[in-house]
């Protein structure tokens, strides 16, 4: 007789458990649906992007960007209310992934957070200008890392992983290894939103499907590129201190003012992790090509080939969080060397200020 | 006595034929292991099975359609020819390259993608996708649009996302787009 109350208790109980976590799941569906319907508070930069390529809903789009550069128009299928709210939200997902910019703090990046362990990354460190970088004449440099670029070339081959890359697991790749966290799932309003912004860009800059641009990914340096004096990291920290520490910091560990990252972090916890192509030691063309067409902002192309490879070999000897190809021991060494040899280095430095060094 | 000495001749008798033990240890590995290894052959050799087979059947008509949409100005990445050659056998031979995902058979007049679409059509759907669609009331990605072929007018099974019967048949659409020179939201009508 005692045996059934209890049985029933229990089967009671499983239900409660399970419709509880039901009504939370509906709950947190609600949620993400009044925001996409809601609009969008959009970033200055991207503001002044999506005005500058006329984003607004209607049966057609017609880029003016294109009128600028061509002086023809090209009509292109235009967006819904619905698709020009998921590029607003895309466009400031890249500007501010960390939601420092949102009034309504993480949920207005769909929780970007989640899926960074680095307080410090945001897309657009890497793909600058809003992931379209173009300089005063409206040119889109060269290795820019434009993201309409990769899109029109996503799908293809992918040396570095071995797999025909979709543009949604490039995005996964760079939440783990440049953010140095988890993966969000590819059909996450989080990466689908990018995508659409991305998508939305290509038809501002006209680029076709399947063509190579010039600006698409990091314009790599080999050390063939190079007159073969061989890489060096004290000529490394050389240049770095001359021409990077000023916004990253002696240390690399970035700048930041009042909560907000002004310049992001190249080593230690906030930094890529060292499963990144960003990271020297893994892939020594990618930095090096990156900093020599990106770097420093508004005098890109002032440093030559081998001081690049130089400043990207330095910056990979400095500690940063371990990637998760390289295992619990490499993990435990790097978080050792992040403990310990950031302030002594820090305070090695101090004395070097002062001049008894 | 006489059990007790039967038992030790028993054990004598067992210990005798040097490795016969180990045999008798190792015969079930060596049969599992047999048949894995026979298995793996079989499939990749006999089957036919496409999704054992690393390379792709030369469907009809794939080498003229590699010819007219420039399938090998892709570069010198076969990679991305070969999916497209596999997207190219979903397309107009779903019933057969498709099967896991699709009920129909040779003997439905409608039994491939092609039934219902041309090749540019999938090109311009492409350059049409992750959009906002109102009578879904939410934004469908092309990979999206496959799955739902092959759940409905195919009438068979949803594929995952990363599936080569969704993957390659975005890619074929990618070659094409690419022949036809499409950016992104090009509309037919204007083409």
């Amino acid at each position: 007789m005692t045996a059934l109350p209890a049985k029933l208790l229990k089967v009671a109980l499983i239900v409660s458990i399970l419709g509880g976590l039901y009504l939370l799941a509906a709950k947190n569906h609600a949620e993400r649906d009044a925001r996409r319907q809601a609009a969008v508070e959009i970033t200055p930069a991207c503001k002044a992007k999506l005005k500058d390529y006329a984003l607004r809903p209607g049966e057609l789009y017609r880029s003016p960007y294109l009128l600028r550069t061509t002086g023809s128009w090209s009509e292109l299928r235009g967006y819904s209310e619905e698709d020009v709210r998921a590029i607003q939200r895309g466009c400031n997902i890249v500007d501010d992934t960390q939601g420092q910019l949102a009034k309504d703090g993480a949920s207005e990046r769909w929780n970007a957070t989640r899926f960074s362990r680095s307080t410090h990354s945001s897309c657009n460190h890497c793909h600058q200008g809003v992931g379209d970088k173009q300089d005063a004449a409206g040119n889109r440099p060269v290795g820019s890392n434009g993201l309409a670029a990769s899109w029109v070339m996503a799908d293809m081959y992918d040396r570095f992983t071995g797999l025909l890359l979709p543009y949604e697991l490039r995005q996964m790749q760079c939440y783990i290894n440049s953010s140095n966290g988890f993966k969000p799932n590819a059909d996450d309003d989080l990466i689908r939103d990018v995508t659409a912004y991305s998508r939305f860009l290509t038809a501002a800059l006209d680029l076709k499907v399947g063509n190579h641009y010039p600006e698409q990914g990091i314009d790599e340096i080999p050390a063939s590129a190079t007159l073969r004096r061989g890489d060096d990291y004290v000529r490394g920290a050389h240049v770095y201190r001359q021409r990077c520490a000023t916004c990253h910091g002696p240390q690399g560990l970035g700048t930041v003012v009042q909560g907000r990252v002004l310049y992001p972090a190249l080593a230690g916890p906030e930094s890529f992790s060292s499963d990144s192509r960003m990271n020297f030691e893994r892939i020594n063309s990618v930095m090096p090509g990156f900093i020599c067409r990106n770097m420093p902002p508004g005098q890109e192309g002032s440093l030559d080939n081998q001081e690049c490879r130089d400043i990207a070999f330095y910056l990979s000897t400095l500690p940063r969080p371990a990637g998760d190809k390289h295992g619990p021991l490499a993990a435990a060494w790097q978080q050792l060397m992040m403990t310990v040899m950031l302030p002594l280095t820090r305070y090695a430095e101090s004395l070097g200020h002062n001049g008894r060094l | 006595m006489d059990s007790a000495e039967a038992r030790d001749g028993k054990h004598r008798e067992q210990r005798k034929p040097g490795l016969a033990w180990l045999h008798r240890g190792l015969s079930k590995p060596l049969a599992a292991a047999a048949a894995i290894a026979g298995f793996t052959l079989w499939a990749h050799f006999g089957s036919g099975v496409q999704a054992f087979r690393s390379q792709v059947s030369s469907a009809p008509g794939w080498q003229q359609f590699r010819a007219s949409y420039g399938l090998d100005e892709f570069g010198a990445d076969s990679y991305f020819v070969r999916a497209a050659q596999n997207g190219y056998n979903l397309f107009y031979f779903t019933h057969r390259y498709g099967w896991r995902f699709t009920r129909k058979t040779a003997r439905d007049a409608v039994n491939a993608c092609a039934g219902c679409h041309t090749i540019e059509d999938l090109a311009y759907g492409f350059v049409n996708s992750d959009r906002f669609d109102a009578r879904l009331g939410k934004r469908i990605s092309f990979e999206e649009r496959v799955m739902r072929c092959y759940a409905g007018p195919m009438d068979g099974f949803v594929p995952t996302l990363y599936d080569p019967a969704v993957r390659d048949i975005r890619i074929l659409a990618r070659a094409v787009a690419h022949h036809l020179q499409l950016s992104e939201g090009a509309r037919k009508d204007k083409g």
